[in-house]
């Protein structure tokens, strides 16, 4: 039976219960089982992509700890959290040294959610059931850091009823960027409804993606634009049955 | 513009774009991005170019004293000059007294953004010469008085109705607005400044250190002109610009046009050794080659930031930039705009005055996708997005106390396991009071610059206490 | 002897004074990578087609013509253009072509190649031929010499190139090869253009408008 760590994010944690339930109640489905290391806090991305690398080493620190503890993978909902341990932990810490090792370890088994289903679990279809209009926006690390091209869209095939409309500029950022909505409000604000305007254009009922933070982003422009489209984790949809 | 700026305010600028920037911008890059990709699925080797056009970068900048030394014995040989300016003041010096040896009253220019970064035309025109911007979008915005709004199309965010009214005021012409029309007026106009011009300027696009050859990438035949007509053509061209040979030159020639407009080539190429070498064969009597270092050499010792000196002037990481698309190029505030003059401006100003530009992205790495030589973009951003937050071995940290204190706090915070948790469970009870339905459309500061533009969703942080839950009741019911 | 700047760059570069900047020597780390493969070039008769279809992409007009349809066409393209004044290269093969007097016979006033630049720039149409021809760019390549001067091909309105298959190169690499020790190149690919103006194409800006390319095929 294969184990896994749950990974839950800082927005997961604050905003995104049900996503986080969702998320647990599909890998459980699927015959994994799951730990979830409660120290954990957050991956440490805002403080390091603002270039505060050295105040980031405590919070990875904190990180490698709470999941180095076990040797299983690591599975969580957003991209740019699982490319900010994958790739940017290593750099953190001096190689050599135990701290190292043990980031270089954590980073080389950790996945984002539909990266482990498709590659690691070889799942495809998790027997959802989704009969409506769906549009799909690529975020911005889980697409060009992860790598992932064709996992969420292989994920979505499977769902039954589902009808998939493109997205026009589905790879345009959306603007959130982390603390970039808030330290440049209106560029991000223009970006964010730049997305929005092609979301209700598209014809969707539901938009869907693989990151909190876009979602957030996403979910709060579709709502201040008065429209009734859905914008869910990718998650949330897979769990609909 | 031209002028070195003091503190460049990109947030600031962000803050008030006049409507018409981003919407000329943007029909503009999507046009270039449409060419590019139609010409990027004609070549299917377009990823081993752009693997091969890094590496000879990356190899020039690692070995550019070499190449540097060659090229300028090359020109020599070909009956160049050759004059190296450590600073943008010496290179004005130099160009200066070039003009004054030549009793020059008039230059003709053709667009190069290195005379732009050291403000030449000024310096000439303080020196009583008259510089004139030959290129069509670099003449009207020398008109227009204005800085360059994209990096190809500089003008692109004047009307042609305000083209019209500029002709019409400065050179009491009665122009319809009418883009050919106006055109046919500019040429007109300028070819009677080429043919009686003493000295033409030129930038350049490349340097082949091989033959000692000046490569200038053109379209409206502005190039050739400045490079033809007068009997002297003086040069200005940072030390970047060098590459290797001709062979490497055929990788560029490749990746450049296609990257910047969807062309497969500009319309000319030259390809210029030393003056001319017969009477009547037309062509420059006088070759000066103006090699600027301005800041250059010194970033060469940063091997993460030097290889901003990769670029190849395509434009095509402007073209794809969501961010550069909302603002246009007049808020990166130099005379380089985009993702490219993000990490250029702050290597080459200091992280003091262009401390905003490295933040002013989302990390998206669209630019880096596009880049025809493979420039980590993203990667330098952090990089000097460090460079401000804590400092490096090549510069002080600059950021503002505060910012430098909310760093300190969130990092406690999130480093402390029980105060994180302690926070998480405290945050829905204290934002209730802001929640309104499903959502929380408008909380204190600094979430308030997030609700300024979309609401937050409600904090309900329940997963722990759910977790919690159902692993006593599973560890009760085993 | 160096300079400041070179000092400056071998110094942030982490060279020593000891480090040799002989030619021999002149690649520090391991040699310039490999360079992509050059083209093969497929039959005359295909590279000329693919030649003059790019010429015509390029809103120019590419035409093959045998030696007998010259003077016709010669007309057709004077009247068609209204060109009063021309200007030609006296290379052998326009000699032996007998451009001038073609013209001559059209009533054209012809301006010396040799002239001065205000002379030529009242010229409508310059003829030239070419040093080489890039088919899959549809480029010509221009030399520069006192029997081949640049002013020809930049200063008139209308620049008529009459060429020949034998110019035909299957890509840059052999242009280059073949031309790198010259000291002046022009690649021209099209006629003049700008889109600095709201994004709409203008032709025939500072350079030519008109680009006609003759391809005499024997």
């Amino acid at each position: 039976m294969p184990k896994a760590q749950l990974f839950i994010t800082c927005l997961g944690d604050q905003f995104y219960t049900s996503t986080l339930q969702n998320m647990t109640n599909i890998l459980e489905r699927l015959g994994v089982e799951l730990v979830f290391p409660s120290e954990q806090t957050c991956c440490g991305q805002p403080l390091f992509n603002n270039g505060f690398e050295d105040q980031t080493r405590a919070v990875a620190l904190n990180f490698i700890r709470a999941f180095g503890k076990s040797e299983a993978p690591i599975v969580g909902p957003s991209g740019s959290c699982v490319s900010m341990v994958k790739h940017h932990y290593p750099e953190l810490f001096k190689p050599g040294t135990p701290e190292y090792d043990l980031a270089a370890d954590v980073a080389s088994r950790i996945f984002e959610f539909t990266e482990y289903l498709v590659n690691v679990l070889k799942v495809t279809d998790v027997g959802a059931v989704y009969p409506h209009k769906v549009t799909y926006h690529a975020t911005c690390h889980y697409l060009r850091e992860l790598g992932l091209k064709s996992e969420a869209k292989t994920l979505l095939n499977s769902v039954k009823g589902l009808e998939f409309i493109s997205l026009k500029e589905e790879e345009t950022c959306c603007g959130f960027g982390g603390s970039f909505s808030v330290t440049f409000p209106e560029i991000s604000r223009a970006m964010m409804e730049h997305k929005v305007n092609d979301i209700l254009a598209s014809g969707a009922d539901t938009v869907v993606m693989c990151e909190p933070g876009c979602l957030m982003n996403i979910a709060g422009g579709l709502h201040k634009a008065g429209s009734k489209i859905r914008a869910i984790h990718i998650i949330d949809l897979l769990a609909s049955q | 513009m031209t002028e070195t700026p003091a503190y460049i305010g990109f947030e600031e600028y962000s803050e008030h774009v006049p409507a018409s920037i981003p919407a000329a911008v943007q029909q503009a890059t999507d046009r270039f991005v449409r060419g590019r990709a139609a010409r990027v699925v004609e070549l299917p080797q377009w990823e081993e170019l752009r693997q091969i056009g890094s590496d000879i970068r990356q190899h020039t900048i690692e070995n550019m004293d070499v190449y540097l030394t060659r090229l300028e014995e090359k020109v020599r040989v070909a009956g160049g000059h050759v004059h190296w300016a450590e600073t943008a003041e010496d290179a004005n010096r130099i160009v200066l007294q070039i003009a004054k040896e030549h009793n020059v009253r008039m230059a003709v220019k053709s667009k190069s953004m290195a005379t732009e970064e050291i403000g030449l035309n000024h310096a000439l025109e303080a020196a009583g010469i008259q510089a004139i911007e030959t290129d069509l979008g670099e003449y009207i915005i020398q008109l227009a008085g204005t800085g360059p709004s994209h990096i190809i199309v500089p003008a692109v965010h004047l009307k042609k109705e305000e083209i019209a009214a500029l002709f019409r005021e400065k050179l009491g012409i009665q122009a319809p607005s009418d883009p050919i029309e106006l055109a046919r007026i500019a040429r007109e106009v300028l070819r009677e400044k080429f043919l009686k011009a003493e000295m033409g300027i030129s930038g350049g696009n490349f340097l082949i250190a091989e033959t000692g050859t000046l490569v200038m990438v053109t379209n409206e035949g502005n190039g050739r002109m400045c490079t033809t007509m007068p009997d002297l053509h003086v040069a200005v061209v940072g030390i970047d610009k060098v590459i290797p040979d001709w062979e490497s030159l055929t990788v560029f020639l490749k990746l450049l046009a296609r990257s910047a407009t969807g062309q497969k080539l500009s319309t000319y190429t030259q390809f210029i050794t030393g003056p001319r070498r017969e009477e009547g064969e037309f062509g420059p009597k006088e070759f000066h080659l103006v090699l600027l270092d301005n800041g250059r050499s010194k970033i060469l010792k940063d091997p993460i930031g030097r290889e901003v000196f990769k670029c190849i002037r395509c434009g095509a990481c402007a073209n794809v930039c969501p961010v550069y698309k909302n603002v246009g190029g007049f808020a990166y505030g130099w005379f380089i705009s985009g993702p490219i003059g993000a990490i250029l401006s702050p290597q080459m100003l200091g992280t003091q005055t262009a401390r905003e530009l490295p933040y002013a992205s989302t990390l998206c790495g669209a630019c880096a996708e596009v880049c025809p030589v493979k420039i980590p973009i993203p990667t330098i951003l952090r990089h000097l997005r460090r460079r401000v937050a804590q400092g490096d071995e090549f510069a002080e940290e600059t950021l503002p106390p505060p910012l430098r204190l909310t760093a300190g706090l969130t990092s406690f915070a999130l480093a402390q396991s029980w105060l994180y948790r302690l926070g998480t469970r405290m945050l829905p009870v204290f934002m209730s009071i802001f929640k309104r339905g499903n959502w929380i459309p408008s909380a204190p500061y600094p979430l308030s610059r997030w609700t300024k533009a979309r609401p937050l969703p409600p904090f309900t942080a329940h997963f722990r206490k759910w977790w919690k839950a159902r692993s006593s009741k599973k560890k009760d019911s085993s | 002897m160096t300079n400041p700047v070179i000092e400056s760059i071998r110094k942030s570069l982490g060279c020593t004074a000891q480090t040799p900047l002989s030619p021999s020597t002149l690649l520090r780390t391991s040699p310039r990578p490999a360079i992509h493969a050059p083209r093969q070039p497929e039959s005359t008769g295909s590279e000329t087609e693919v030649f003059l279809n790019e010429i015509k992409k390029l809103s120019g007009v590419g035409q093959k013509l045998s030696y007998t349809e010259i003077d016709a066409s010669m007309k057709a393209l004077v009247e068609e253009q209204n060109v009063r004044k021309a200007t030609a290269w006296e290379t052998p093969y326009l000699r032996q072509l007998g451009i001038t007097e073609i013209l001559n016979s059209l009533g054209v006033e012809l301006v010396s190649p040799n002239a001065n630049k205000h002379e030529m720039a009242l010229c409508d149409l310059g003829i030239t031929e070419a040093d080489y021809l890039l088919p899959e760019t549809g480029t010509i390549v221009l030399g520069s010499s006192a029997e081949k001067p640049r002013g020809v091909s930049l200063l008139p309105r209308i620049h008529l190139a009459i060429v020949r298959p034998e110019m035909l190169r299957a890509d840059m690499h052999q242009v280059f090869a073949e031309a790198k020790d010259r000291h002046y190149l022009v690649f021209i690919s099209g006629a003049s253009r700008t889109a600095d103006i709201e994004l709409t194409l203008t032709l025939g800006v500072h350079g030519p408008k008109n680009l006609y390319v003759w391809m005499i095929d024997e």
